[in-house]
């Protein structure tokens, strides 16, 4: 007889038959390639130029301000390119984003040859040449969300990221010693759970002198942590005392090296469907950190930002149609991965399906 | 029983003694004091220094922040909890203000999601599979993952923006345009008017989370095999889903009435915050950007409170609706 298929591989099979879970698992990938391409797609720096004999990639500078090369400094290119890159050498030449469109500064009139101003004020209506309208201040909103797209999935992976780690390692310690030491992290577990979230944000992101994304996430993963380690705790409890625990023991396994090889493998499936869901609360809670203006500072964009520039004008509804179901389709997508998870790995929704 | 209260009661002290602690010193850990916080804005009400350093000795701001947590947990323990410094009022006095319409929102939607919730999750589990069934679960599964401040500025342009002038339109924020000489009946309609929208956009999330949850756990009971005997001995569908399953899933939907507590009182910050609504989430916002540390405290101990209470209670129903669990 072959081997039989692997737990992890049946439960690929299952997830895959979820037409759904796939389309939401597709949307993931999509945003990760625009997050990944996001200065191919819209910006006013050239993906690739030549410039006096050299091949250059201005558009690096969008992921960070250093990686822009030097020369254009020196050349004093002051961030405008087309027009530079023309007078200061003929020869040159250059591939240009898809949409040329920044996102932290509004186009000038002519920046690109025969190219009007972005339109300021409440006059930025969706058109040809701003797909998603402008801002009050004339930035372009597209421009601003794709770049946005690597907060929005850095904010998820990052703060659940903390918050799996730190609830795996509270509820397996927890559950696996049992006594004394689950009653104390039991304890910490209900406390931090009774802590306001949002004042511990607002707080620290006032204590902070330059309180940046990152530090969101840190908080975002600090606070999150409680629902992954009951659960994990749980899953400690029920497996610590099966066979294969008392066999690896007999065999002379150390406490970490049965939590972390023998039980943890077993109960991860039950974990990582809170952890999906929580990617999704995540997100939500930053959007709306942004959106009532505790967001990371500019230039970090984050889709939130942008809901919140609509507060003071709502009949720029491009302002909060665009951004919203950028945001509600991202957390739809990881609820639908979620819920796919969970019906593909939880052994008693499968008899059910028979 | 009683030494089952005595522990968790004792307990809960305990937590809330920690979380108090953790927050005061956050709270006094941020730039700035109740008195510069105040008076940033304005830079004709700028006090000189020596008044300032008056104030700071009248308020204890001048001690170290555990002298000042100490001062503030002895003043507790007598039922006393503070004077608002930004606002120049007892603490109690605020939350009694804001308790009110908080309790106007969330009451309403709290009401309004268990009369629709429950019989559109007995629903879908007695349609379970027909189309009917499958395009009410996708509709609730994207409303549950509809972002409310998303859908609290759609609204506000839908029916404050695009529908202005006609009979549709609704108020975009506050609570009342009226002047409170107005007949009580008016003020009582426009208030009406005015919650419409808060009171949709609190519903909605809790509305689609609940009747999924009680779907799901109908799904779980309807798999027993007491059901099959019930359906064996030849009762109804209808008979079979009240009578013998639903109230089977009455235990985890204690856990879930028990947890909502908090809620209900502490009001959502962001919904409030949209709306203007002069409810306790706003109090609270308010308070830590004014750095009003004895309403921030106060809140706190209300809030942290009421989440220790909605786990007691959800712990105790839970007992109640199961006669196989005890407490003990």
């Amino acid at each position: 007889m072959a081997n039989s298929r692997g737990f992890w591989a049946e439960a690929w099979r299952r997830y895959r038959r979820r037409p759904l879970a796939m389309a939401a698992l597709a949307f993931v990938g999509l945003l990760l390639l625009v997050a990944a391409l996001a200065p191919a797609i819209a910006g006013t720096k050239p993906v690739l130029c030549r410039y006096k004999g050299r091949l250059y990639a201005p558009c690096l500078g969008y992921f960070n301000r250093q990686w822009e090369p030097a020369v254009f400094t020196k050349d004093r290119f002051r961030g405008t390119y087309p027009q530079n890159l023309k007078d200061k050498d003929p020869e040159s030449w250059a591939i240009w984003p898809l949409v040329f469109q920044d996102p932290f500064r509004a186009v000038r009139e002519n920046e690109w040859p025969g190219r009007p101003e972005n339109p300021a004020k409440d006059e930025g209506r969706p058109s040809r040449t701003n797909l998603f309208g402008t801002d009050q201040a004339g930035v372009d909103v597209f421009a601003k969300m794709v770049h946005g797209t690597t907060v929005a999935l850095l904010v998820g992976f990052v703060s659940m990221g903390i918050a799996g780690t730190i609830g795996i390692l509270v509820g397996a310690i927890g559950g696996y010693f049992g006594g004394w030491v689950d009653s104390l992290t039991s304890r910490v577990t209900e406390i931090v759970m009774c802590i306001p979230t949002l004042v511990l944000i607002l707080a620290i992101i006032a204590i902070l002198e330059k309180p940046t994304i990152w530090h969101t996430m840190a908080i975002i993963g600090a606070t999150g942590w409680t629902g992954i380690a009951r659960l994990t705790r749980g899953e400690f409890l029920r497996l610590k005392n099966a066979e294969f625990v008392m066999a690896a023991r007999a065999a002379g396994a150390g406490p970490l090296r049965i939590m972390l090889r023998h039980i943890l493998p077993n109960g991860l499936a039950p974990i990582l469907v809170p952890i999906t869901f929580g990617i999704a609360s995540a997100i939500l809670v930053e959007s709306s950190l942004s959106f009532l203006g505790f967001g990371p500072p500019p230039p970090s964009a984050s889709w939130g930002s942008v809901l919140n520039d609509a507060r003071s004008n709502l009949s720029m509804w491009w302002l909060v149609f665009f951004p919203g179901v950028a945001i509600f389709l991202t957390v739809l997508a990881y609820n639908l991965i979620g819920e796919g998870l969970q019906e593909a790995t939880d052994p008693r929704l499968r008899e059910a399906r028979k | 029983m009683a030494t089952f209260l005595l522990r968790r009661l004792l307990l809960g002290i305990l937590t809330l003694l920690v979380i108090t602690c953790f927050v005061y010193g956050l709270a006094r850990a941020m730039p700035g004091t109740p008195l510069t916080a105040q008076m940033g804005e304005d830079p004709s009400r700028k006090l000189n220094p020596e008044d300032q350093e008056r104030l700071r000795r009248i308020y204890g701001l001048d001690k170290p922040w555990y002298a000042g947590y100490a001062q503030w947990l002895g003043n507790v323990t007598r039922g006393d909890l503070g004077r608002s410094i930004t606002r120049k009022q007892p603490v109690t006095t605020l939350i009694a203000e804001r308790i009110g319409p908080t309790f106007l929102i969330s009451g309403t939607a709290l009401l309004l999601i268990w009369l629709v919730a429950i019989p559109l999750g007995l629903y879908a589990s007695a349609r379970s599979g027909t189309a009917d069934e499958r395009a009410t679960s996708l509709l609730l599964y994207v409303l549950y993952s509809f972002p409310t401040f998303v859908a609290a500025l759609f609204l506000q342009i839908v029916f404050s923006v695009w529908l202005r002038g006609t009979a549709w339109e609704l108020p975009l924020f506050g609570m009342t345009d009226l002047p409170p000489t107005a007949p009580w009946l008016a003020r009582a309609a426009d208030v009406a008017r005015h919650a419409i929208l808060p009171v949709v956009c609190q519903t909605y999330v809790s509305l689609a989370y609940d009747s999924r949850f009680i779907r799901a756990n109908m799904a779980e009971v309807l798999r027993q095999d007491y059901i099959r005997t019930a359906r064996a001995k030849g009762a109804g569908p209808w008979r079979v889903l009240f009578h013998h399953a639903f109230r089977n899933t009455l235990i985890p939907l204690a856990t879930l009435i028990g947890l909502s507590l908090p809620g209900l009182i502490g009001g959502s910050v962001i919904i409030e915050q949209i709306f203007t609504w002069p409810g306790m989430g706003r109090l609270f916002f308010e308070s830590i950007r004014e750095r009003d540390y004895p309403t921030i405290m106060g809140l706190t101990l209300m809030f942290s409170v009421l989440t220790l209470l909605g786990q007691l209670l959800a712990d105790l129903l839970y007992c109640l609706v199961d006669p196989r669990v005890s407490v003990e």
